[in-house]
Parts: structure tokens; sequence; C-alpha cells
């Protein structure tokens, strides 16, 4: 068998395998399939920090993986961003996934990692904050 | 459909079922098939001494290859992985049917690739060969591994991290893969039904992968699927009974022999060979490459 034919036939397969995955997954949040969950950031308090640092290795807080969605109404931007949190190793990432307007029209996000939670009990957490301004990259811990 | 594929799963529900085929399975699967695979050697009058030291140097191999796997692979996924899966990745996928298939069959087809290349590179067949060099074709022969065979499976996983599929979830896809192909290394089971054997690799394809007559060389790489092998041209039929093991016998069962024969060999041609490029060729050019202005044998032993 010819060389080019061998490279062609990898490469096609590798194209329908790993474009099915992303097709369902674009389809399935097209028809918004999303985990919702209303945060706004007028109702934010200053959450009270736990005296003792708790991992999150405790299963029942993988709740928090998913789809969540969090409406912004300051001076600066009004609408809502769905983040993407993923557990990899013991701390929660979230991804930017999905810009919207107030109108509710929506745009693909870059997924940059935003926030990571390295505690988390249930009901308080600890983590960082990453956000980028004038190209300068800044952590926050929040 | 589409919601079914793309439900959202648990990775505690996704790590238990890989659990229960990857690492369970040696006990309710390979063991109690080593032993009737045992009782059967005893019923043909084919137990013997030799059978014995081989499956104990191929446990022995599996133990050493083991502690290499760990110190490279706790490197690979907790630093290597997750940095490519940061900063290389498509957008990441979710954690749901589809996802778990798919990198299930492309974890398979970067095996076939993997395997291809140990085969036609010689510094692949160095490590690999080890895994060939048992003239016995039972479960233990799975466990036969060279020091360096789990290298290039690191190598061949990352672009699949880099498509966006979750580093853990490809590396129990990897295991999977392997798991399921040690349950083809047995003489027990003959042909299975044509719908099967055309798809699925099975024992009869994975004999004639084992065999050193010269029309099984290099053929059938498969793990899960012989469809890859179909596809790109490697697939042999099983017809000419299998003779197994390399085509230089290693004749030893002394486990350190076994484990480095192959990288000793690629060590005793490299020093035949002359001149700093072919040395170089000797790494990358096919286990039966020599420069064309020596004549000598070949190291090459396919099996």
């Amino acid at each position: 068998m010819k060389n080019s034919i061998v490279v062609f036939r990898s490469l096609a397969i590798l194209v329908i395998l790993a474009g099915a995955a992303h097709l369902v997954s674009y389809a399935s949040s097209k028809q918004g399939i999303i985990q919702e969950s209303k945060v706004s950031t007028d109702a934010y308090t200053n959450p009270k920090s736990s005296k003792e640092e708790i991992p999150n290795e405790i299963p029942e807080t993988d709740y928090l993986e998913g789809n969540w969605k969090v409406n912004y109404s300051t001076e600066g931007f009004k609408g809502a961003v769905v983040y993407s949190i993923k557990k990899e190793g013991e701390a929660f990432h979230a991804y930017t996934y999905q810009y919207q307007d107030e109108q509710g029209n929506s745009e693909e996000a870059d997924g940059a990692k935003t926030v990571t939670i390295n505690t988390f009990d249930g009901t308080t957490g600890k983590g960082i904050y990453t956000m980028k301004y004038e190209q300068e990259l800044y952590e926050i811990d929040c | 459909m589409l919601e079914l594929l793309s439900k959202k799963l648990d990775w505690v529900d996704v790590q238990y079922w890989f659990h229960i085929f990857n690492d369970l399975s040696l006990f309710y699967i390979i063991l109690p098939f080593f032993v009737l695979e045992l009782i059967r050697y005893a019923y043909l009058k084919r137990l013997n001494k030799d059978l014995i030291l081989d499956s104990i140097a191929n446990v022995i191999t599996f133990g050493a290859f083991f502690v290499i796997e760990i110190l490279l692979g706790l490197l690979a996924v907790t630093k290597v992985y997750f940095w490519i899966y940061h900063n290389f990745s498509l957008p990441h996928l979710d954690l749901n049917w589809i996802t778990i298939i798919t990198c299930i069959l492309l974890a398979d087809f970067a095996y076939y690739w993997e395997h291809r290349m140990m085969h036609r590179v010689g510094i692949g067949w160095a490590t690999h060969t080890v895994h060939h060099s048992s003239t016995h074709f039972n479960i233990s022969v799975a466990y036969r591994f060279g020091p360096l065979d789990g290298i290039s499976a690191i190598l061949f996983s990352l672009p699949i991290v880099m498509l966006g599929f979750d580093p853990l979830l490809v590396l129990l896809s990897e295991v999977f893969v392997l798991a399921f192909q040690a349950l083809l290394h047995t003489e027990i089971i003959g042909k299975l039904t044509k719908p099967v054997e055309y798809i699925f690799n099975t024992p009869s394809h994975h004999r004639v992968h084992h065999g050193s007559n010269r029309q099984y060389w290099d053929k059938n790489y498969a793990g899960i699927l012989i469809i890859w092998d179909r596809m790109l041209g490697t697939f042999e039929p099983e017809v000419e009974e299998v003779r197994y093991g390399i085509s230089e016998p290693l004749q030893s069962n002394n486990p350190i022999k076994v484990f480095l024969h192959g990288i000793s060999r690629l060590f005793r041609k490299l020093k035949k060979v002359d001149g700093f490029k072919n040395k170089l060729l000797v790494f990358i050019k096919p286990p039966d490459w020599m420069p064309k202005n020596q004549d000598l044998v070949n190291a090459k032993s396919d099996g």
C-alpha cells in the first residue's frame, strides 16, 4: 500500500473520531444542555474564611463540575459568562466557555482558565482568580 | 440519541468501570485463564521446565517494566499530559459517552501506530523484541515487556490530549486497550465467527502477529480493532501453523537476559556499523536495515 494512502486514511480516521466528539459536544451545548446556576455579582458578599482548609477530596463536592452561568451586572459589563468547571487532580478549574449579552446573544469563549478552586467544603472555599489587564496576567487570591 | 451521547457522566462512575476491567480483570480473567492453560499444557504433555521458566521470566520482566512505567508514568501524566492539555489543546471535551467511546477508539488507533513503529524502527524493536522472544504463546506472554516499552506509548497518546480529551481518560483508555489485548495471547481459542474476526482483533489474528513464519512478519498490529490493519495494509490471516518466537532465538530463560537482550543486540549492531550517520540510522531505520556496503547478518528478528 502506498505511503500516501496510509497517511490519508490515518488522518481521515483522526478527523472523524475527534470530530465526532467535538461535534456532539458543540451540538449539545447549542441545545442548551447547561446546568443552570445564577450567581449575581450584586449578591456577592465576602465569604467567611474557613478556619481549616479542606482539600477537594470530598466526592460530594464534585457537583461543581459542569457548565455554570454567572450573571454580571457591573458598569463595565452587563450579561453573563458560562464557565466550564473541571476537576483536575485535587483542584477545580473554571474555564471560560461562552459569553452572553443582555439580549441573550452568545459567543464562544476562548477557554481561558479563569479560576482555580483549591479548597471547597460545599459552602466556602479558597482559590485563585486569574485575570488579564493590559497584556499582564494577574493572580488574585479569592 | 444526542442527549444520551452527550449526557454528562461522573468521574467516580467512569473510573469505577475502568477499574473493574483494567485492574480487576487480572484476578477474574487473566489468572484463572492462565491456570486453565497450564492444565491444557499438562493434558497435552507440553508442560515442561522450559515453559515454567519462560512464564516466570515473563512475570519478572513485567515487574521490571512496571517499576519503570510507574516512574515515567507519574512524571508524564501529572506533568507533560496536563501541561499539553492546558497549553496546546483544542477546547476541552466534557466527560460523556461520545467522549469515552471516541477516546478508546483513538487510543486503539494510537496503539496501532505505536505498535507498528515498535516493529519498524530499530530502537523500538530493541525493546519490543522482548515481548516476541518467547517460543510459547499463552497469557503470561502478554506481560513480557521490554525496558522502554512504555515510552513510545506516551508519545503517541499526546496527540489525543491535544485533541481536547482529558489526560486521565486517555490514560484509562490506553490501559483498556492493553487489558483487552492481553486476553488475546492464547492458543485455547480458535477462530471466532466471521463478523467478529472481520472487525475485532482476536486470538487467531494475534497468533499471526507473534509468528516467526516469514509471511507473518510485521502483520496484525491491532489492539482492539483489526480493521486498522485491514485499512492500512498490514493484515494477514492465520493459515499456516504459527511458529512462535523470533528468527534469531534467544535460547535463555534468564529474566535479566530476556529483559535486556534487545538493547544489547542493538549495541552490538552499533559496534559493527561504521560511521556516525550510519550509527544514528540504526536507531530509526527498520531493524533489518544495514548500510549497503556492509554485508553483515541482519539483526532483524521479527515475530
